[in-house]
C-alpha cells in the first residue's frame, strides 16, 4: 500500500466505518435510554448546550486545575482534531492552513494526554482504574498517528514498502478511532461525552445553568400505583441519560460526608450501578472504590429487575445525608440525589422499607404533624413565657403581621429552643411586627419528603400552605434551613408564592438598616459551619458571615467551607435512618472545626446544632447566629 | 418522651399560664426589712430563680396582713399598709422580665407568734389557748376582730394585685388564724365560728369571699393547706380531703399548695421541711390525696430536690406543680441546667436545712453550700472567666474551703492545684456522713468532685504537703484550707496525750472500734456530737451523751435535732445536761469519767470503756507560720476589701513571692457555710 492509497481510499473509509460505527451505536444508546420514562424536554436546551459545556460544567472543572487544564487540551485538541481530520481526510481539504491546524490541535492533545497519562501512573483513590487506565494511552495512540498520518500526508515520511510501520500505524488508527469515536457510544470510557453533551442539553434542571439554582424535588403524582423508582426503566429516560455521563472521576466520592464514615454509599459507584442497571449486566468491570461497609458481592441488574437489594445494597440509598455535596462537585452535572430519593420513595411508599427509626418518624409525622410524636397541643409549650402574638380570629390575635415566624420543630427541642428566644429577642429589639402560628403549624414536611414519604411531605405542604393563606404577612422568616428551602424551593409546587427568607438573611437586613445595634464579642476562636440547606441548597453564604464580622468575630474557616462544607451528617434523615459506618460524621466535621483550633461553632441550623453538640466532649461549643447576636445585642432602655 | 418533658409543660392557673411545673414555695427569706418592705436583696433572691427558669415563685412565707400579725420576728413582708406596692411592682417587674411569675403567701398568724416585741401585741386566737412551739399565749377573738381581719385579708390581697404580683396563697397551714379555726383541738367555740364543721369552716370562707371580691375572678387566690396534722387530736388526712373539697367547690381557689404535716410541736415541726434523715417525698401520698378531691391544680414541695424525682412525680399525676425550694436555694439555676442537659451541675440541695434552721433563728435564709443564695447583691451564682493575669494558684486541703476555692479560681480561668493529704476530696464532711442519717452530707462533695473534674482543676489526693514543696512550686497565690484536728489537750486531765479518751473523729472515721459502755462528752453541742452519739448506739453500744451546756445538741436548728432525738431515745441513748467532764482515768480494764455538775460542783462517776471527746477542732497552723513571713501579704486578707465583696487590693500590685490566705477552719473553727463563703468572696475576683 502506498502513502497515497492509505490517505485518499484507506482512511476515509476507516473514518466513514468509525463514523457509521458511532452512528449505529448511538442509535442503540439512545433505545436503552428511551426504555425510561417521558421527561418534559426543553429542546433549547440543544441550542444552549455549548454554553453550558463551556460556562457552567467548566465553572465545576475548574476547581481543579491540573484536569481542566489537561482536560481543556486534551479535549479541545481531539474535538478540533477529529473536525480537522474529516475536512482533511473525508473531504480532501488539503490545504497548508487545514494541516497546518490539525498538526497544531494534534500536539496540543498529545500534551494534555501526556498530562493524564502521568496522573494515572499512580492515579489517586477516587479515580477509577480499568478501562480508565487505557484511555490516556488511546488518547496518545490516536493523537500520534494522527501526526504521523499528517506527516506521511505532507510527505515528511514515507511509508512505502515499510510494511511493518505501516501495519503498526494502521493498528493504531483503527485504536485511535474506536476508542475516540464509536467508543463513544458503544461504552467505552468516551461515552461521557456523547452522552455528556447530551445531558447537558437535555438536563432535567435546565435552571441549574447560567448560574441558576435547582435544588428543590421535583414532585412525583401520588395517585398512582407506581411511586418512585424500583427498576432502572422507572427512571426517566434523561436521568438514565444522565448516569451516562458519568466519568468515573470520584470527585462525589471525595466529597461524600457517608463514603468518608465508611457507610456503605458512593455516589459513583451508585451512578455506574445504574448504568450496570439500564444496560443489564453485573458490577464486575467496575474499577473504582466500593462501597464502604459492604459485602461487596459482585451484583448484577437490568433494565426491568428490582434496583434495591438487587443491583446495590438497601442501605446504600439509606446512608445519603442528601447534602449534594456529589452533585455540587459533579462536573457532569448529574443529580445523585434526585435519583436516590426516587428510589427511597418507592422502598418507603410501596415497600414500607424505611429502615432504623424511619417508619416510626414517619408514623408520627402522620399521626402528630411532628416527627416525634411530640402532642400537636404541646407546640407552644417552649413559648409559655414569651408573650408570643398568634394568627388568628381570637381576641388577643392577629389576623396580620409584616413577618410569619415559621418555628418548625426546634419548638420541641430544648436546646433549638434557646435559638428560638434568642431570635425572639433579636426580632422585639428590632422592632419587627411579627406573629406565629401556634399549634397551627406543621412539620414542612422535609424529613418525610427526604425519607421518600412523597405523600405525607405533600399533606404536609398542603395544609401548612392552607394555614398560611388565612393571614396576611409579607416575609415568613425561620430558623431553619429545612423550613427554608422546602417553603422557598418547594412549596411553590403547591402554590406558595410568600418570599421566604432565613433567620441570619432577615438579620443580616435588620443590620445593615441599623434597627439591630450590635455590640463586640471579646476575641473568640470561632469558625462557622455551612449548614449544606442554607449553603448549597440555597447559596447563602454571606449573611452569616456578614453577622459574625458585624460582631467583630473573625472566623478561621475551615478547609471545607462553604459550597464544599461538609455535612453535618444530619440532612435527608440520615440520623433516623442511621446506618452503619466506621465513625460519624458528626464527629468527622466537629474534627474539621478543632483542626482550625476553633473553641466555638457558630452554625445557621437546628439540625447542625444538635449533630454537632452530639459529638462528645471536649469539642468546641456549639453556637446559633442568632444566639452569638443575642449575646451582644444592645437593647435600647426603655 | 424526652427526659424531662413533663417538667415543661405549661398549665394554667386560673387564667395564668406558668411555663413549667416547677415552683418555690412559700417559704420566709426574713429579709423583708424597713418594716416589712422588700429589699433589693429580697427581690434580686427572687430574680435569681426567675433568671434561672422557674415558673411559678411564691415568696413571703408568713406575710402578714393585720398589724396584730407580728411580722418582725421573720421579717417577713407587710402587707398591712400601701406603702408595700411600689416594692412589690419592682418584684413583679424582675420576675416578670425573666417569663417566671411571682405570687405571695398572705396571713394572719393568731396565735402563731411572739407577743414580747414590736407592736407587743395581744395575740390571738380561736379559744385562745397557748402555742407551745412560740410558747405563745393569746386571747379568743372577738367578733368584732375576725371582721376586721378579713377585711384585711381583702386588703392585703388588692395590694398584691396593685402592686402586679400574680397572685396570692391564703395560708392555711401550720396552724395560722385560718387553719386555728379548722382544728377542734384549738378552736372550741360554740358559735357560728365553731362547732360544727360548716362554722369551723366559715372563717376560712368568708377570706376567701372577701379576697375574691376584692381582686376579681381572673386574679389568682390559692390556698397551702395541710395533708394530714400528725397530732393524736389533730386534723387527719380525711378530715383534709373534706376541707380541700369544701373550699374546692365554692369555686373561690385557684390552686391548693399541699405541706405534709403540722407543725406545732418540736417534733411535728421537722416533717414540714424534711431534713436529709428522710426520703424522698416522704409526704407526696397526702398531697395526691388532696388531688383526688379537688379539681384544681395541686402543688406540693418537701424533699423533692432532684430532676428525675420530679420528672417521675409529675409524669405518674401525683400532683400539677412540684415545689423544689430548697433545691433552688442551692442551685436557683437548676432549671437552666435541666434545659442546657447539664444535669451534674446541679448544686443539689442535700437537706442540711441550714437554710430553715436560720430561718427558725430569724436569722436570714442562707444555703449551707451556696454562699450565693440571698447575697445576690455581692456574690455570683456564676463566675465569670478573669479578663486579668492567670495565676498559678495552689491550695492545700480539700475541704469545704478548699473545694470551693479550687472551684471558684478554676472557674475564673487560674492553674488550679489541689492538694489533699487524705485519699479524697471533702474533708471534715466526709467524717461528718459517717454518722447514721447524715449520708447525704456527702452530696456536697460529690457536687465538688464533678465540678472540680469539670474544670480541669489538678487534685493531687494523698499527698501530704509542705513548706519546701509549696516554695518549690512557685505559685502565684498559695490558699491553706488545711483546717485542724480534734482539741482534745484543753483540759490535760482528760488524759488524751495517754490515749484515756478518743475523738469523735477516731470514732466516725473508724479508726477507733466502739466500745460495749461509751461516754460521749460533747462541749460543742452541734451535729458532731450526736452524730457520734447516734453511730455507737447504732454500732451496739450502750451510750451516754454528756455536756456541760443546756442540753445535747441545743445547738443545732429545729428541724433537725428531732430527728437525732427520734434516733437516740429509740437506741436508749442517755442525755444528760450540765456536767462538765472533769477527769478521765483508768481502773484495771475500764475507764473512770468524773463529772462535775455545773451548778453544784457535786462530782459523779462513770465506768466505761471508752470516753469520746468531741471538743471541736484545733486549727493546725504550723504551715501558715512557716510560709507567712516570706509572703507578699503575710498572710493577711484586707478585711475591709473582703466583706464590701471588693477585690483583695494587692491583686493589682505587681511584685514577686506567692500570696498567702488561710481559709476555713485552719484560721478558726466555723462550719461549712462560712469555709465556703469565705473562699467564695475571696477567690472571686482572683
Amino acid at each position: 500500500m502506498s502513502s497515497n492509497e492509505l490517505i485518499n481510499q484507506v482512511i476515509p473509509l476507516l473514518l466513514v466505518i468509525a463514523f457509521l460505527l458511532a452512528l449505529l451505536g448511538g442509535l442503540k444508546r439512545v433505545m436503552i435510554w428511551r426504555q425510561g420514562q417521558a421527561s418534559a424536554i426543553y429542546w433549547s436546551g440543544l441550542l444552549s448546550m455549548p454554553k453550558r459545556y463551556l460556562v457552567d460544567l467548566h465553572h465545576v472543572v475548574a476547581r481543579d486545575k491540573y484536569m481542566a487544564n489537561t482536560h481543556v487540551a486534551t479535549g479541545g485538541g481531539f474535538v478540533v482534531s477529529i473536525f480537522l481530520i474529516l475536512i482533511i481526510y473525508l473531504f480532501e481539504l488539503q490545504f497548508n492552513i487545514t494541516i497546518g491546524l490539525l498538526s497544531l490541535s494534534l500536539l496540543i492533545m498529545t500534551i494534555g494526554a501526556l498530562f493524564v497519562w502521568v496522573r494515572r501512573f499512580t492515579p489517586p483513590p477516587n479515580l477509577s482504574k480499568g478501562k480508565w487506565q487505557r484511555l490516556p494511552k488511546s488518547l496518545l495512540i490516536f493523537s500520534l498517528s494522527f501526526s504521523m498520518l499528517t506527516l506521511i500526508l505532507v510527505g515528511m515520511i514515507n511509508i512505502d514498502s515499510r510494511y511493518l510501520m505501516l501495519v503498526l500505524l494502521l493498528f493504531a488508527i483503527v485504536w485511535g478511532l474506536a476508542e475516540m469515536v464509536f467508543g463513544m457510544t458503544w461504552g467505552g470510557p468516551m461515552k461521557h461525552a456523547f452522552a455528556g453533551a447530551l445531558h447537558l442539553a437535555f438536563h432535567r434542571r435546565p435552571t441549574r445553568f447560567n448560574g441558576g439554582n435547582s435544588t428543590g424535588l421535583i414532585p412525583i403524582k401520588v395517585d398512582t400505583n407506581n411511586l418512585g423508582v424500583a427498576k432502572p426503566s422507572d427512571f426517566k429516560w434523561n436521568q438514565l441519560l444522565s448516569f451516562d455521563a458519568c466519568v468515573e472521576c470520584g470527585r462525589c466520592e471525595k466529597v461524600c460526608p457517608a463514603f468518608a464514615a465508611g457507610q456503605p454509599l458512593n455516589p459513583k459507584k451508585l451512578v455506574q450501578d445504574m448504568v450496570v442497571g439500564m444496560v443489564g449486566g453485573s458490577d464486575a468491570k467496575y474499577s473504582g472504590s466500593r462501597y464502604p461497609s459492604s459485602d461487596n458481592e459482585v451484583r448484577s441488574g437490568s433494565i426491568n429487575s428490582i434496583i434495591v437489594d438487587g443491583l446495590i445494597p438497601a442501605d446504600t440509598i439509606w446512608a445519603c445525608t442528601t447534602c449534594r455535596a456529589c452533585v455540587e462537585e459533579c462536573p457532569m452535572m448529574i443529580e445523585h440525589v434526585d435519583a436516590i430519593v426516587d428510589m427511597r420513595r418507592f422502598e418507603t411508599l410501596q415497600n414500607g422499607n424505611t429502615p432504623g427509626k424511619g417508619a416510626e418518624i414517619l408514623e408520627n409525622l402522620i399521626f402528630t404533624d411532628n416527627p416525634n410524636g411530640h402532642a400537636p397541643q404541646s407546640r407552644m409549650h417552649w413559648a409559655a413565657d414569651q408573650n408570643l402574638m398568634l394568627f388568628g380570629n381570637q381576641p388577643n390575635q392577629t389576623m396580620q403581621a409584616d413577618v410569619l415566624l415559621w418555628i418548625g420543630d426546634a419548638a420541641f427541642d430544648m436546646r433549638n429552643q434557646r435559638t428560638l428566644v434568642a431570635l425572639i429577642q433579636l426580632l422585639r429589639a428590632a422592632k419587627v411586627d411579627f406573629a406565629v402560628l401556634g399549634d397551627a403549624e406543621c412539620d414542612c414536611g422535609d424529613v418525610a419528603r427526604r425519607l421518600g414519604d412523597e405523600v405525607t411531605f405533600q399533606r404536609l405542604a398542603v395544609a401548612n400552605i392552607n394555614t398560611m393563606t388565612k393571614y396576611q404577612f409579607k416575609t415568613i422568616v425561620t430558623a431553619d434551613p429545612h423550613v427554608f428551602h422546602c417553603f422557598s424551593n418547594e412549596y411553590g409546587a403547591f402554590g406558595l408564592s410568600t418570599p421566604v427568607v432565613h433567620h441570619s438573611t432577615f438579620l443580616a437586613q435588620l443590620v445593615k438598616q441599623k434597627r439591630l445595634r450590635l455590640g463586640t464579642h471579646t476575641k473568640l476562636d470561632i469558625t462557622y459551619h455551612d449548614p449544606c440547606y442554607l449553603g448549597r441548597y440555597n447559596g447563602e453564604y454571606d449573611a452569616p458571615r456578614y453577622l459574625l464580622a458585624e460582631m467583630g468575630l473573625h472566623i478561621k474557616e475551615m478547609e471545607r467551607s462553604q459550597s464544599r462544607s461538609r455535612c453535618c451528617g444530619g440532612g435527608g434523615g440520615a440520623p433516623i435512618t442511621d446506618i452503619a459506618g466506621e465513625q460519624r460524621i458528626a464527629d468527622m466535621r466537629m474534627q474539621d472545626a478543632q483542626d482550625v483550633a476553633a473553641k466555638i461553632v457558630a452554625v445557621a441550623c437546628p439540625q447542625c446544632n444538635l449533630m454537632l453538640e452530639g459529638v462528645v466532649e471536649p469539642r468546641p461549643e456549639v453556637k446559633d447566629i442568632a444566639e452569638l447576636m443575642q449575646m451582644v445585642l444592645i437593647e435600647e432602655s426603655v | 418522651m424526652a427526659q424531662f418533658d413533663a417538667l415543661f409543660q405549661p398549665l394554667n392557673i386560673n387564667k395564668l399560664t406558668i411555663r413549667n411545673r416547677i415552683v418555690s414555695t412559700a417559704h420566709a427569706e426574713v429579709y423583708a426589712t424597713d418594716d416589712g418592705m422588700t429589699t433589693e436583696r429580697y427581690i434580686k433572691y427572687y430574680e435569681e430563680k426567675a433568671k434561672g427558669g422557674i415558673g411559678l415563685a411564691i415568696c413571703g412565707g408568713s406575710s402578714v396582713v393585720s398589724i396584730d400579725s407580728p411580722q418582725g420576728w421573720w421579717k417577713s413582708v407587710n402587707l398591712t399598709t400601701d406603702n408595700i406596692i411600689p416594692h412589690f411592682q419592682n418584684l413583679a417587674d424582675a420576675m416578670h422580665k425573666h417569663g417566671a411569675k411571682i405570687m405571695i403567701q398572705i396571713t394572719h398568724m393568731g396565735r402563731r407568734s411572739r407577743w414580747d416585741g414590736g407592736n407587743w401585741s395581744t395575740l390571738l386566737s380561736p379559744s385562745g389557748i397557748r402555742e407551745p412551739v412560740h410558747r405563745a399565749t393569746c386571747k379568743t377573738i372577738e367578733i368584732e376582730e375576725i371582721e376586721r381581719i378579713i377585711n384585711d385579708f381583702a386588703k392585703a390581697a388588692a395590694r398584691a394585685k396593685a402592686g402586679g404580683l400574680d397572685g396570692v396563697e391564703l395560708s392555711a397551714v401550720h396552724q395560722h388564724l385560718i387553719d386555728q379555726f379548722w382544728s377542734p383541738r384549738v378552736n372550741k367555740r360554740d358559735d357560728q365560728w365553731g362547732g360544727s364543721f360548716e362554722n369551723r369552716m366559715r372563717f376560712g370562707l368568708e377570706v376567701l369571699k372577701a379576697v375574691r371580691a376584692e381582686v376579681g375572678d381572673d386574679f389568682v387566690v390559692g390556698m397551702r393547706i395541710c395533708g394530714d396534722e400528725f397530732h393524736p387530736d389533730g386534723l387527719s388526712h380525711e378530715d383534709m380531703k373534706q376541707i380541700a373539697t369544701y373550699y374546692n367547690d365554692t369555686g373561690l381557689v385557684d390552686f391548693f399548695s399541699v405541706v405534709g404535716s403540722g407543725c406545732d410541736t418540736h417534733n411535728s415541726l421537722a416533717n414540714v421541711i424534711p431534713n436529709m434523715s428522710y426520703p424522698p417525698e416522704p409526704f407526696l401520698h397526702l398531697a395526691a390525696g388532696i388531688k383526688e378531691v379537688v379539681n384544681v391544680p395541686v402543688m406540693h414541695a418537701q424533699n423533692i430536690k432532684d430532676p428525675n424525682q420530679a420528672q417521675r412525680i409529675l409524669e405518674s399525676g401525683y400532683v400539677d406543680f412540684v415545689g423544689m425550694t430548697r433545691a433552688h436555694i442551692a442551685d436557683p439555676h437548676l432549671i437552666t441546667k435541666i434545659k442546657l442537659n447539664q444535669i451534674d451541675q446541679i448544686r443539689q440541695c442535700v437537706g442540711a436545712n441550714y437554710c430553715i434552721d436560720r430561718q427558725y433563728q430569724g436569722l436570714d435564709v442562707l444555703c449551707l453550700q451556696n454562699a450565693a443564695t440571698s447575697r445576690e447583691v455581692s456574690m455570683p451564682h456564676q463566675i465569670s472567666p478573669t479578663t486579668g493575669v492567670i495565676r498559678q494558684i495552689i491550695i492545700v486541703g480539700a475541704g469545704p474551703a478548699g473545694m470551693e476555692a479550687a472551684r471558684v479560681c478554676a472557674e475564673r480561668g487560674h492553674k488550679v492545684t489541689l492538694i489533699e493529704k487524705g485519699a479524697e476530696i471533702g474533708g471534715q464532711i466526709t467524717i461528718a456522713a459517717k454518722a447514721p442519717q447524715r449520708d447525704q452530707i456527702a452530696g456536697i462533695t460529690r457536687w465538688f468532685n464533678l465540678e472540680l473534674a469539670r474544670l480541669g482543676v489538678d487534685i493531687k489526693l494523698n499527698t501530704e504537703a509542705n513548706e519546701s514543696m509549696l516554695r518549690e512550686m512557685a505559685a502565684d497565690v498559695i490558699i491553706l484550707a488545711v483546717g485542724g484536728e480534734p482539741f482534745l489537750q484543753q483540759n490535760p486531765k482528760w488524759g488524751a496525750d495517754e490515749g484515756l479518751v478518743v475523738s469523735s473523729w477516731d470514732v466516725l472515721s473508724g479508726k477507733v472500734k466502739p466500745e460495749a459502755n461509751v461516754l460521749v462528752y460533747d462541749t460543742i453541742c452541734e451535729f458532731s456530737g450526736l452524730s457520734v452519739a447516734d453511730f455507737l448506739a447504732q454500732s451496739g453500744s450502750l451510750v451516754e451523751i454528756v455536756t456541760d451546756d443546756i442540753k445535747p445538741g441545743t445547738g443545732i436548728g429545729g428541724t433537725t435535732f428531732p430527728t437525732y432525738y427520734r434516733s437516740l431515745y429509740d437506741k436508749e441513748v442517755v442525755m444528760t445536761s450540765d456536767f462538765l467532764l472533769e477527769q478521765v482515768y483508768r481502773e484495771g480494764e475500764q475507764l473512770i469519767a468524773v463529772l462535775e455538775n455545773e451548778y453544784t460542783g457535786v462530782k459523779e462517776e462513770r465506768v466505761v470503756d471508752q470516753v469520746v471527746v468531741e471538743n471541736g477542732v484545733r486549727p493546725a497552723e504550723t504551715l501558715y507560720w512557716q510560709l507567712k513571713q516570706d509572703s507578699r501579704n503575710h498572710g493577711q486578707i484586707d478585711i475591709d476589701a473582703l466583706y464590701q465583696g471588693l477585690p483583695q487590693p494587692i491583686l493589682s500590685e505587681t511584685g514577686s513571692g506567692y500570696l498567702l490566705y488561710r481559709l476555713g477552719d485552719c484560721s478558726a473553727p466555723r462550719n461549712i457555710h462560712a469555709a465556703i463563703y469565705d473562699a467564695l468572696r475571696l477567690c472571686k475576683d482572683f
